[in-house]
């Protein structure tokens, strides 16, 4: 079955278009013996992904702590799935989501890691390796990223139930999604998903417009109603989804929503320009309007959060000492800074341990640990993100990543599914 | 020809007009002198030139610097090749030849063919062909394939009723094709080519879903400024419109200052 | 001389050969597999043509694209038409023509991205021109259909798109013979039959011109909507960036390849009121 998929997709692509050969061609090892130190220097890296973690900061710490260069490209999420499936001689590394690595991994485009050449495999957060935060946690709906974290081999694009030793991305960030709120403009306290469709808010309220996890906010809310018990949200039934679709219908009819988002920038913006007052937001966006002064709460549900993830993937062309780099950049990406940089933007790190060793005690407790700040607490660049005293929304990471209800997914029904969404659009 | 009121009202809609289009651009003028708290949106925050300094500087996502300056090189080469293959195809379109039909369909099609599909297409193609798709080879041929269709429909309308009358009484006296094209077509039409000359630019200056896919590893501007939305952007986005609109402002008052100081001084003699 | 047509003819050809008919080719092929949540699966079905055509929310989209359509066409002439006269009668110098065009162009060297980020600021709520009604004491309350609505998607067309009107008709108007109308003049038309009846039908190529980029541009659009709309409002190139943007390639081809016919058949019947290559 697995080996008919990828040859499905192979096929499909050489008939139609005629791009797998050359992207599985070019994938032999051509490995040549070189004087590492001397030719590190002359490499560069092209890695591409959203501007979420495609920072410049990153990339200028590689060339300083590893002397190679990391091109890195931002684009909009759309973008960067068509171009990893499509434009393989492209990229070097593919910073991409785990939902939607459900779709390009089988594709042939990336190789497996092998985690015997990563120093701090074993201490990756086990949310990514067995899907438990711990021991006893329960796995989370959704395309939770340990299902397609690994495959069976080095050359298979079979997702593999078990770590196998070969991982299809190295998780770099995450983070757990809920609603934000305008506290100065919603008036009330807000618990539930289900106060994104109360009537007060009418016009005021959004969610993300891509189909695939905006009709996941709308089961958010729809168990919250208790309208419904979905069997895994991120994984419906046809019955399921025509039920959430109506459901969306009928508070598009009501004028509930006054636009969706899609980019991080567009959620921003709704929210500091008052257009709206309720929509499922990002912690760090959130954390974006509270920085121009407008207060926004990023407001814990009893339902808890819809989580999401991304990580870097390999190219199937990356070979020699390109390959041997990239190791070297995801070893060092995992080796503590970079982890401490994406955690005080408001994400979280792969490597929980490294990255604290490269904040303050203070930042720790704050950002990790749900403790209030002793003091001011800045962002790299030295502005003030909070005062002194402040709490994080939602507090600690084992509280938020433990309540995670649901992570963003890729469904099996998702032919039917955007059938459906379009037809909420044009209702 | 038109005077009086006609001519008032005329204007009046003309100014109206030019203040619709402006209408985005005096939000983002006004928008980029945000204090150094403030965001893409109102309330202003106080007011500073802070955005303006930040333009300069390194962003925290993408390269603006290196992004401007490739899209103003692949509008030129687009602007350069959609004047001359657009005048040519409009030249040849004046006469009668096998193909004309479908070539005039294509063109069509061109408009009509969804942009992320032709930029998917393209990038496949050089993928297949072994090549690295770049923004001045694959991103600059999608882009004709949008540049092309305005221009030689543009080119129709200049053509419109073009008076042969000229062009015969150039040939009678002995001018070659070329010549006849260099001295008498060239100078009635001019004004046209000028106007395809600037769509081809500002259409692939501006263009995106084309891009996407064909740009290889690096962006052009509008893909850089999309990518950097998926992050927190700042009205340095806001600083950069303005500091373009000023620019050609300053451009065209610069030409027109030119041409008035070129203009011959000598009167002819009554 | 025979082969002159050809050799002039052949870069556009040769453009659009290597870069719209291998797509194009592409399009169609993928448009007959199948696909799953995961995959492609090379096959020859018409299931896809099935979901679009079969589909009431096909129907309903194309029919909403076509209102957009409809209503962005009767503006742009509206607009165009007396921007072309005025600066094709009004303004006498070429060069005072070309600066009047460069000035309507201006905005448009603002990415398109920027510009449509700054909609909210314009017409939102707290936005720039709410305050000025409110300022003026016309509204008491800012209004809300003036983003995130139809009225906001058909607003961002008319002024992305009225240059496109009035380049064409503006063309064809320079180069109506000045002594048809001084004919007309002193024949004792006065200025409204004058445009009716002398300058109106010898701009129709132009006209038809600007309503052939007119009609593609809005039947093709795929961000104006989304993003003025509100992502409630819905149009062909939403409903195939949806499919895209979950690589559901042989969907959104499907859909592609249907609204060229349609598109295409809308042409047609266009030129064949106005034939814009009769009198080249």
């Amino acid at each position: 079955m697995a080996h008919a998929k990828t040859i499905g997709r192979r096929t499909a692509l050489k008939a139609g278009l005629g791009l797998a050969g050359a992207a599985a061609g070019s994938g032999a090892i051509t490995g040549f013996p070189t004087i590492w130190a001397q030719n590190i220097r002359n490499i560069t890296l092209r890695q591409f992904g959203t501007g979420v973690s495609n920072l410049n900061a990153l990339a200028d710490k590689v060339k300083q702590d590893l002397g190679f260069t990391l091109a890195m490209t931002a684009l909009d999420s759309d973008a960067v799935s068509q171009k990893a499936v499509t434009q393989p001689r492209s990229y070097d590394i593919a910073d991409i989501e785990y939902w939607i690595c459900k779709k390009i991994f089988p594709a042939g485009v990336l190789q497996p890691m092998d985690v015997k050449r990563i120093k701090n495999y074993d201490k990756i957060v086990p949310i990514f390796t067995t899907g438990r935060l711990t021991p006893e946690s329960r796995i989370a709906q959704g395309t939770a990223p340990h299902t397609v974290g690994f495959v069976e081999g080095p050359a298979s694009t079979k997702f593999a139930a078990q770590p196998t030793g070969w991982m299809t991305l190295i998780p770099t960030i995450y983070n757990a999604d809920t609603l934000g709120i305008r506290p100065d403009l919603v008036g009330r306290p807000i618990r539930n998903w289900r106060d994104l469709v109360d009537p007060a808010f009418k016009g005021k309220a959004s969610i993300l417009n891509i189909p695939s996890i905006g009709i996941m906010d709308a089961a958010m809310v729809m168990e919250s109603l208790g309208r419904i018990k979905y069997g895994d949200k991120g994984n419906m039934t046809r019955d399921e989804i025509e039920k959430t679709t109506a459901f969306l219908i009928e508070a598009k009819r009501a004028g509930q929503f006054r636009a969706f988002w899609k980019s991080f920038d567009e959620s921003v913006n709704l929210m500091a320009s008052g257009e709206v007052v309720i929509q499922s937001m990002w912690s760090p966006a959130v954390t974006a309007v509270r920085s121009r002064g407008i207060a926004c709460t990023y407001q814990p549900l009893e339902e808890g959060y819809r989580a999401w993830g991304g990580g870097l993937g390999l190219s199937k062309n990356l070979s020699g000492i390109e390959l041997d780099a990239a190791y070297d950049y995801i070893n060092w990406y995992l080796s503590g800074w970079a982890g401490a940089y994406l955690n005080r933007q408001g994400y979280y790190s792969a490597v929980l341990e490294t990255a604290k060793e490269n904040m303050s005690a203070d930042e720790w407790g704050f950002w990790m640990e749900g403790k209030p700040a002793q003091s001011d607490i800045k962002t790299p660049d030295g502005k003030v993100l909070e005062k002194a005293g402040a709490v994080r929304d939602g507090g600690a990471f084992a509280e938020r990543m433990g309540q995670v209800a649901c992570w963003n997914s890729v469904m099996t029904e998702d032919r039917f599914l955007v059938q459906k969404w379009n037809e909420f659009v044009v209702a | 020809m038109i005077t009086g009121l006609g001519r008032w009202l005329l204007g009046g809609f003309f100014a109206l007009f030019v203040l619709f289009l402006y209408g985005p651009t005096l939000t983002i003028v006004l928008l980029s002198f945000q204090g150094p708290e403030g965001g893409l949106t109102f309330p202003m925050r106080g007011a500073s030139t802070a955005w303006f300094t930040r333009l300069f500087q390194q962003q925290a996502v993408g390269d603006l610097g290196t992004a401007f300056t490739r899209s103003l090189i692949l509008a030129a080469m687009v602007m350069a090749a959609t004047a001359v293959v657009s005048v040519a195809a409009a030249v040849a379109f004046r006469r009668r030849f096998r193909g004309a039909g479908a070539l005039f369909t294509l063109t069509v099609a061109s408009l009509i063919v969804p942009g992320v599909l032709v930029s998917l297409g393209v990038g496949l193609l050089f993928n297949l062909l072994g090549c690295d798709a770049s923004w001045w080879n694959s991103a600059f041929g999608a882009q004709l394939t949008w540049t092309l269709p305005f221009g030689l429909l543009i080119m129709f309308a200049v053509f419109n009723r073009f008076d042969r009358a000229w062009e015969e009484a150039a040939r009678d006296l002995g001018a070659s094709p070329g010549q006849v094209f260099r001295h008498v077509v060239l100078p009635i039409i001019a004004p046209g080519v000028v106007g395809i000359a600037l769509f081809g630019f500002s259409l692939s200056y501006d263009e995106f879903a084309r891009t996407m896919l064909t740009a290889g590893s690096t962006n052009t501007l509008p893909l850089e400024i999309v990518g950097m939305t998926t992050n927190v952007t700042t009205p340095v986005l806001y600083a950069l419109g303005s500091v373009t609109t000023a620019v050609s402002l300053l451009a065209i008052v610069a030409a027109l200052l030119a041409m008035r100081a070129l203009r011959p001084r000598v009167k002819p003699a009554p | 001389m025979r082969a002159a047509p050809y050799l002039l003819a052949a870069p556009l050809g040769l453009v659009l050969g290597a870069f719209l008919l291998v797509p194009m080719a592409a399009i169609l092929v993928v448009s007959v597999f199948d696909y799953d949540s995961v995959r492609l699966i090379p096959d020859v079905v018409l299931t896809n043509y099935a979901d679009v055509l079969l589909s009431r929310v096909t129907w309903l989209t194309y029919l909403n694209t076509l209102k957009y359509t409809a209503l962005v066409w009767v503006l742009t002439v509206g607009i165009g038409v007396p921007i072309a006269l005025f600066l094709a009668f009004c303004v006498q110098s070429a060069a005072l023509q070309a600066v009047l065009f460069l000035v309507c162009t201006v905005p448009f060297l603002t990415s398109n991205v920027i510009r449509m980020i700054s909609w909210v600021p314009f017409l939102g709520r707290e936005g720039l021109f709410n305050g000025a009604l409110m300022g003026a004491g016309l509204i008491a309350r800012p209004l809300d259909v003036l983003l995130f609505s139809d009225f906001a998607v058909v607003l961002a067309f008319v002024h992305l798109y009225a240059l496109f009107m009035v380049v064409p008709v503006f063309n064809t108007m320079v180069r109506i013979d000045r002594r048809l109308i001084e004919a007309a003049v002193d024949a004792g038309a006065g200025p409204w039959a004058v445009l009716r009846e002398v300058i109106l039908p010898l701009s129709k190529p132009g006209i038809a011109i600007g309503s052939v980029f007119i009609i593609t541009l809005v039947m093709g659009d795929f961000t104006t909507v989304r993003l003025m709309g509100g992502g409630q409002r819905a149009s062909v190139g939403l409903m195939i960036s949806n499919q895209i943007a979950l690589l559901q390639y042989p969907a959104a081809c499907a859909n592609a390849v249907v609204l060229l016919a349609l598109v295409l058949l809308m042409i047609a019947a266009l030129l064949r009121v106005v034939d814009i290559r009769r009198e080249l």
